[in-house]
């Protein structure tokens, strides 16, 4: 399966960070988006990612329904935030799903993401 | 005194124990076993609105009209109690007519009688409405320090992370990382020190000044008053930085004659559009870089994120960056 992940995130530099280590690990990068609406706008337009990072508080609300519109599209999601908890926050649809943290180690970001990608097969 | 000589207080000298329940600052009941009130005081009638005639005789949950008809608490007077003998800020939520939804920590004792099995209980309440309302916004408000302070980190980590080793001693990147890490710094005083709008003329000045060891390279000429957000204020920043470090390095402040024009100007359309201009004057021929690295893909996002764009030009008399971006109406 193509490396193909979408990634959203509110702030700019952060985003830019996770692309550019991914990019440089052969992902395709899709996004960065900062907001629900882009998100969604983004996964009805065109390819759906292979997989998705999110971050859980963006500026017009918390991305409960972009992990929505992911589950129907059988997109397996990692999340990266600084809630040990990300369900409190975003609902229960974000529950299990695996948190790569923020701020994020590069390593983790990778092997997680990996997996995650195996699991979409 | 304890509960128990209050108790007979009361009983034995009616009006001298009701002078003394009368000074506790909470409300307080004293029930007898069918949960009749036997006495009240001040704190009680004044809390609840109610006088002490419609009180003392009733049971407790016909006072007041059945406001204390509250069926978690009749099942802790009458099933709980008997078992223990004492209740500790137990927490009851209710919607007392004319009070409004209050919180309230109940405390029960049971007294005892030496000389007979009657069962009486002194009730007492504390309203802590208001003291849960301040938890709850401390709580909302450490949460949200915490949530910026890791947002913060994981700015750093990301600018210790990009910024590129290639090419470079470890001193040369320290002081690179250091550059970066400065102006958010910075980014984050003026943000700080400014209540109302920050002016955009501050904000190129004191981002810039690190480069003025020469000042009459640096010549920035005053447009119209712009006042920006502190949303924009951090991606601004970092862009002027960067082009101010790239200066250095590469452009017109790489040699002792170069000079770098700053200029902006407002246009008033159907919405207000900022244009700074970045012009380099004297410095080395450039060219675009053969790989867009981290300072420029640094660059275009902070723009876009700015609600605008940049164009970079490299052909002759020298660099020049336009930065286009929206105003808020201000």
């Amino acid at each position: 399966m193509r490396k193909t992940v979408l990634i959203v995130e509110d702030e700019f530099l952060i985003a830019l960070d996770l692309a550019l280590i991914l990019e440089r690990r052969g992902w395709s990068v899709f996004g960065p988006v900062a907001s629900i609406e882009q998100a969604l706008r983004l996964l009805d337009d065109g390819e759906a990612p292979a997989v998705a990072l999110l971050d859980i508080n963006l500026a017009d609300g918390p991305v409960t329904l972009v992990a929505q519109a992911l589950r129907a599209k059988n997109v397996p999601f990692v999340v990266a935030s600084a809630h040990s908890r990300p369900e409190l926050v975003g609902g229960e649809i974000l529950a299990g799903a695996p948190n790569v943290g923020k701020p994020t180690d590069e390593r983790r970001l990778l092997a997680v993401l990996e997996q995650a990608l195996g699991s979409s097969n | 005194m304890n509960l128990e000589d209050f108790y007979r207080v009361i009983r034995n000298s009616h009006v001298r124990a009701q002078g003394i329940v009368d000074t506790v600052a909470e409300p307080l009941l004293v029930l007898d076993s069918e949960l009749r009130v036997e006495a009240s005081n001040r704190a009680f009638h004044e809390t609840f609105k109610v006088d002490r005639d419609e009180t003392v005789g009733e049971r407790l949950h016909e006072l007041g009209n059945g406001q204390w008809d509250i069926p978690e608490l009749r099942r802790l007077l009458e099933e709980v109690i008997p078992k223990s003998t004492a209740i500790v800020d137990y927490e009851v939520k209710h919607d007392f007519p004319g009070l409004g939804l209050r919180t309230m920590l109940l405390t029960a004792h049971r007294l005892y009688h030496p000389d007979n099995n009657a069962r009486t209980l002194l009730l007492s309440m504390v309203d802590a409405t208001e003291r849960r309302k301040r938890e709850t916004e401390k709580d909302l408000l450490l949460g949200e320090l915490r949530h910026r302070m890791k947002n913060l980190l994981a700015l750093v980590l990301a600018m210790a992370r990009q910024t590129s080793t290639e090419g470079r001693s470890a001193e040369e990147y320290r002081e690179a990382f250091l550059g970066r890490f400065n102006a958010l710094v910075r980014a984050h005083d003026i943000a700080f020190a400014e209540s109302s709008g920050i002016g955009l003329w501050d904000v190129i000045e004191q981002t810039l000044e690190p480069y003025k060891t020469n000042s009459p390279a640096v010549m920035l000429e005053a447009g119209p008053a712009v006042a920006l957000t502190p949303a924009q204020l951090q991606p601004l920043s970092l862009v002027l930085h960067e082009l101010a470090t790239n200066a250095v390095k590469h452009g017109a402040l790489s040699l002792p004659n170069g000079k770098i024009r700053v200029h902006w100007l407002v246009e008033t359309g159907s919405k207000k559009l900022l244009r700074l201009s970045w012009q380099e004057i004297s410095g080395p021929s450039v060219s675009p870089p053969k790989v867009t690295g981290f300072g420029t893909r640094l660059i275009q996002v902070a723009a876009a994120e700015l609600g605008g764009n940049v164009e970079l030009n490299y052909e002759a008399p020298g660099f020049r960056a336009e930065i286009t971006m929206p105003l808020g109406s201000i």
